[in-house]
């Protein structure tokens, strides 16, 4: 690759997914995998931004990938193919569940302990997270005492107390203003390379927002007719490999004029899913 | 100049804070008070003749051990109702038995007064008649409200612990029992006032082990209106500590509550 990185194991495959829901066909033979991208002497994760508009089965299909629900037809597999199931893929809903009964502290705590780990190793590990999030001296605080922005790092920190390499995140810069924004790309960016196998899918509508964090973009979409009237069943429209178009990993991307007019082009394209 | 804070007490959609909010509820009061002095009914006995009766109901009569009687049937009632009632509002989440909690929620469209004789016969009367009919009367109202906070748990809820690795035992605990139970309290609260209004009436049943109802009844039928407003004035008194003491409970055991309404 020109970029200097290469493709090692296929981290995730959805092969051939269709999902109805009533007489409604959301999704159909949606097919495309994620495979470990490798950069010599340096630790990388994968980070996909699956975008799509509102209603074209964006989240039908983080729960798909999740294993909360089976699709009607197809696969989706995981490390060394073995399938998906619910329990071993982190999922950040989009309004950052936590349990509100719970402390912060209790939510990690709880997290660890439900994936079968001993009490005193899961309260070790929430305390290295909570530290590593900036969230250390809000252990004892309930949900409700937090911000925004704690809540959704708490809610990121909750679902890394178990080693889950696959993180789902379901619109994480809805309602952020441009510096949140900022700092919520950062904290992806940095939880993503934390490990070589850690794959991170973010389900979006935020053009700008997906094409600044992702090393792959994929646009989930419906085609047409003719006459402009949508086929139902969504399946992926368009791929971006944004590290062989030299558009990932890098600080200074929204200086680079080849941003703005990929961003023009998606926008484009997002208008005719 | 009118006060700022004085000004909001009589606006709309304003907030006031907890010692204007107190000196509000001592107006009210005084008012209340005021009113009672200045109501020309004969039958209404003026304070001072309620204020007599009470003390003499209390250091002659009795009233202590039957407020105490009252206290332990309400007390034993309200333990069997949260028991039963929380047993079968969690049991909704097995469909298997959605049927029968649904059944016993609309069990609280029978009154009381006809099932005196079915219950007779099951407990065989006295004290065991009167945990029963209370039971009975709390349970089908306690079983509605907390069976529908169970259904309104959002789907969003299970999957997040579904997600996080957990098995339906532990999200049943998590989700449904531990995640309601600020609910569980507030529906308690409620479901102790309505056992407490019943008090008279299920007591009245059997008058043999005394209480606050079979008291109150007695005095009603020679008339004595001072004697039953000061027992109604201690039955209403006590009802409010009791709801404050489960508020308390509230507060102790779910302090998270406060914080989301300080939020809202």
């Amino acid at each position: 690759m020109t970029s200097g990185s290469s493709f090692g194991e296929t981290l995730l495959e959805v092969r051939d997914v269709s999902e109805r829901l009533g007489n409604n066909q959301i999704l159909e033979k949606l097919t495309f995998e994620v495979k470990d991208r490798i950069r010599p002497g340096k630790v990388t994760g994968q980070l996909v931004g699956l975008l799509g508009p509102s209603g074209v089965g964006k989240t039908r299909l983080l729960r798909l990938i999740a294993g909360l629900d089976r699709p009607d037809t197809g696969v989706i597999l995981g490390q060394k193919s073995q399938p998906m199931a619910a329990g071993t893929v982190g999922v950040v809903f989009q309004n950052y569940i936590l349990l509100r009964h719970r402390t912060v502290m209790g939510n990690l705590v709880t997290a660890g302990v439900a994936n079968g780990m001993k009490r005193s190793e899961a309260k070790d590990k929430a305390s290295h997270l909570l530290e590593r999030f900036g969230l250390a001296d809000r252990g004892s605080f309930y949900p409700a005492q937090l911000s925004g922005g704690q809540r959704q790092r708490a809610a990121i920190a909750q679902q890394l107390v178990h080693n889950k390499t696959l993180l789902l995140m379901d619109e994480p810069f809805s309602g952020l203003d441009p510096i949140a924004l900022q700092e919520v790309i950062r904290l992806i960016t940095e939880v993503c390379h934390m490990q070589e196998l850690n794959t991170i899918i973010i389900v979006t509508h935020d053009i700008r927002a997906a094409m600044l964090v992702s090393d792959t973009l994929l646009m989930l979409g419906r085609d047409r007719t003719p006459e402009g009237k949508v086929i139902p069943g969504a399946h992926i429209k368009h791929a971006y490999d944004m590290v062989e178009l030299g558009m990932a990993w890098r600080d200074d991307l929204e200086l680079d004029p080849r941003f703005a007019t990929m961003e023009r082009e998606i926008v484009e394209r997002f208008r005719a899913l | 100049m009118v006060p700022e804070k004085l000004k909001n007490v009589f606006l709309p959609n304003r907030m006031v804070d907890r010692a204007m909010m107190l000196g509000l509820v001592a107006f009210w009061v005084a008012i209340a008070f005021l009113a009672w002095l200045a109501v020309p009914f004969e039958t209404l006995p003026r304070p001072g003749e309620v204020w007599h009766a009470l003390g003499s109901l209390w250091w002659e009569h009795g009233m202590g051990p039957e407020l105490f009687t009252t206290l332990r049937l309400i007390l034993h009632a309200l333990l069997l109702t949260v028991i039963i009632s929380l047993a079968l509002s969690y049991a909704t989440v097995i469909p298997f038995f959605r049927p029968v909690v649904e059944a016993a929620s609309k069990l609280r469209f029978l009154g009381l007064t006809g099932l005196v004789v079915p219950f007779t016969l099951f407990t065989g009367g006295g004290y065991d008649l009167k945990v029963a009919m209370l039971t009975f009367g709390m349970t089908s109202f306690f079983v509605t409200s907390m069976a529908q906070a169970v259904i309104e748990i959002p789907r969003e809820q299970f999957d997040h612990m579904r997600v996080l690795g957990a098995s339906e035992g532990r999200i049943l605990w998590e989700v449904v029992i531990r995640g309601t139970l600020d609910k569980a309290l507030e529906v308690m609260r409620q479901n102790l006032a309505i056992g407490w209004a019943l008090i008279t009436m299920v007591e009245g049943i059997s008058r043999a082990e005394g209480g606050l109802g079979a008291m109150i009844l007695n005095q009603n039928k020679h008339f004595k209106l001072a004697e039953v407003y000061a027992i109604l004035l201690v039955i209403l008194v006590v009802g409010l500590v009791l709801d404050y003491a489960v508020g308390v409970l509230t507060r102790v055991l779910c302090p998270y509550v406060q914080m989301e309404r300080v939020r809202r």
